[in-house]
This record gives C-alpha cells, structure tokens and sequence, in this order.
C-alpha cells in the first residue's frame, strides 16, 4: 500500500505542477486554435462600425446566461446599444449609435471575453 | 436551522444569476472578465439512526481574465449526530476552498454546441471550527471537461487532493479522512424546454444526473447517483437536487440514505 501511495502521491504531484504552470502561464492566451482565429479575423475585418445596424454570428451561445454575458460585455463598448440575441440562429443585433465608432476588433474582444466565437459581423440594410 | 439556511438564500435571491452547469460537480464554465457569480448551496443529509447533517456553501466566483477565473468556496454546517460527532445542532464553519481555473480548450462548433476544457488547482485552508474542518492545508488541482451538443450536456471532472493533515477527528465523509483522495464524476443535462432556443429570452429547463464518486488512498469510497432539476435564466439560475448513495465504504462514519440540494446562482 505505501508503494501505490508514494506512486499515487507522485502522479499527482506531477498533474498538479503541471496545471500550476499552466495556469501561471497560460493565461494571457485564447484557447481557440490559431487558424480558426485567423479565419474569424479576415471575415470580420478591421476598421470600425458606422452608425447603423449589424448582426454578429457567433457560435457557441448554448445557454440562457450566455446572453447575459453578451449583454454585459457588448455594453461595454462605447456606442454600442440594444443587443438582442437569437439564440437559435446564433446572432446578437446591436445598433451602433450615431457618433460612435466602436472598433470591429472591440466587438470580437467582447464576444470572446463572454466566452464566445465571433465569426461574421454583418450590416444589417435600412 | 433550515428556515435560516433558506432564509439566507431567499435573500440572495431578491437581487438578480448563471450557467448550465451541473449540480455536484465542476464544469468548464467560467465568469467573463469583471464579472462576480454568487452561488449558494443548501443541502441536507439524512444518515442511519436518524441522524442528519445541515450544509450550506457560499460560492463566489470572479472572472480574472477571458479564460482565467478564482472562486472561494466556505460552507456552513449543523449537525445532528450522536455524541460524539457535532451533535443538538452544533454549528460550524467548514474549511475554505480557493480555487484557481484555466480554460484550455474552447471549441464553438455552430450556434450552440460547443466543447469546453478547464484546468483548476487551489487548496482547502483549515478555517473550520466544532469539527467541521481540517486541521491543514490541502492543495487539490484537477480538470474538467464540458460537452454541449443541442439539448444536450456532458460533463467529466477529475479532482486530486492532498490531505497534508489528520483530515477531520471524526470523519463524516470519505473525503474526511487523513489520505489523500480522488473525486471523479461524470455528468449528464437534458433541456426539457424549449425544444429549441428562439429570439425571446426564455429560461431554460434541465434534467440532470450525475455519478459523483469519492475514493481514498486508504481504500474508502463513496459512490453517490444524483438525479436533479435545473431551472437557467439569464440571471438567475436555481437547482433542485437527490444524492443516493449506490454504494459506499467507509469507517467509523454513519451510512448516508440521502442527500436532498436546494440551490441558486445568480450573475452580475
């Protein structure tokens, strides 16, 4: 017994060094994989928002607290208003007030800081 | 007791909560930056002879960064045993958990179905009084694994803790004991309404049911089936929960027959 505990000990030992520095050095990462990442990025571009209406395709939303989150973080942004999220086709609606010129890059922070994929933003025509 | 340990969440209650997440075991959910997740717990435990146990663990829950969050567990307990374990309803602090969780994995496959993976190491500090807690320091790290495909969730978690100490003067639990020990569950979640999510903000309905094990070093074991009800909001959630035990080994600790769970999360 004292052998499988000094065994058991060290595996654990060893999984728990292993998440320590994990954690104190993995956390300034994303953990979505760099091509997809990138594939997000061209689709949604860069520059900023005009006034108007858009909706974001964001994938993952599987629960009703995930549009809080998504409140939370979209209202954050400077001119961004009004989200209202479809969960079941995965798009969030926001309208960008006149004025204001959120940064497409913000939008995608703020949708992955809720814990989410942007992959498209789309305007919306009036 | 009870009326207070419902009372206290009554409270909570009124102010306005989180994820699908199961009801005994971790997930790999976590707050987004700056966000607080307050939950709490109450649970009581019926065992031979009429003998009963009282529980109530406030969580909280912060987000640090995108995929970092840190979250502090303390519980409350009230026990109704015979002498000499905590007895007439002797109230005690349990022991502080702090825990630190790093998501490693996020997989967005489409709209909603998503897998997730986490890994969290903390440790159990010895604040507990009346012989609810230990007398060390025990760290623990493990992972955790969070499947969602249409209605339904999968979760698996895996836990290890060093007990650094004589673990509790009379154990109630087979966590309690001076060895070290392994928590593994197994997790499943089934959305009873909607059929389908649509542009309204509706809550959710959950059939959950768990298979939450504990086993020690030293050989004692605990295997507990934990059928449950999960009612998500966008706010709020609230978690209606039976432990029956299927089987368990475990010395000088009365056989638990029952386990009953009322809880709340709320999100800010």
């Amino acid at each position: 017994m004292s052998v499988l505990t000094i065994s058991s000990r060290g595996v654990a030992i060893t999984a728990a060094a292993v998440i320590l520095v994990t954690l104190t050095t993995g956390c300034a990462s994303t953990p979505t994989a760099p091509a997809d990442r990138e594939a997000s990025l061209a689709a949604i571009g860069d520059g900023t928002l005009a006034p108007g209406r858009y909706d974001l395709v964001v994938r993952g939303m599987s629960c009703p607290k995930c549009i809080s989150n998504v409140d939370l973080q979209l209202k954050r942004i400077d001119g961004v208003v009004d989200p209202k999220v479809d969960m079941k086709h995965g798009v969030v609606s926001v309208t960008v007030r006149e004025g204001a010129a959120p940064t497409r890059a913000s939008v995608a922070a703020a949708i992955g800081d809720a814990g989410f994929t942007l992959t498209e933003i789309r305007e919306v025509p009036r | 007791m009870i009326s207070r340990v419902l009372g206290s969440a009554a409270l909570l209650a009124a102010t306005p909560a989180l994820a699908q997440e199961m009801l005994n075991m971790p997930a790999a959910t976590a707050p987004s930056p700056g966000v607080v997740i307050p939950r709490v717990q109450a649970r009581a435990y019926a065992f031979e002879d009429s003998q009963w146990l009282l529980e109530q663990t406030l969580r909280l829950e912060y987000g640090i960064a995108r995929d970092l969050s840190v979250s502090a567990d303390l519980p409350f307990f009230q026990g109704f045993f015979d002498p000499p374990q905590p007895s007439d309803g002797e109230f005690g602090l349990g022991d502080l958990e702090l825990n630190l969780e790093l998501r490693v994995l996020r997989e967005d496959l489409n709209a909603i179905d998503t897998v997730r993976a986490s890994v969290f190491a903390g440790a159990e500090l010895p604040t507990g009084t009346n012989g609810f807690g230990g007398d060390s320091v025990d760290p623990f790290a493990g992972a955790v694994i969070t499947a969602i495909f249409g209605r339904h969730g999968l979760d698996a978690a895996a836990r290890y803790t060093f007990v650094t100490g004589d673990g509790l003067f009379l154990p109630i639990f087979a966590s309690d004991t001076p060895d070290d020990f392994a928590n593994l569950d197994l997790g499943y979640a089934y959305r009873l309404y909607p059929e389908e999510y649509g542009e309204e903000r509706v809550g959710a309905w959950y059939a959950t049911v768990e298979l939450n094990t504990t086993w020690t070093v030293g050989g004692e074991y605990e295997v507990l089936l934990s059928p449950g009800l999960l009612l998500e909001a966008p706010r709020y959630a609230l978690e209606f929960g039976v432990q029956l035990p299927l089987t368990e080994e475990r010395e000088n600790a009365p056989d638990l027959r029952l386990g009953l769970l009322l809880g709340l999360r709320l999100i800010f």
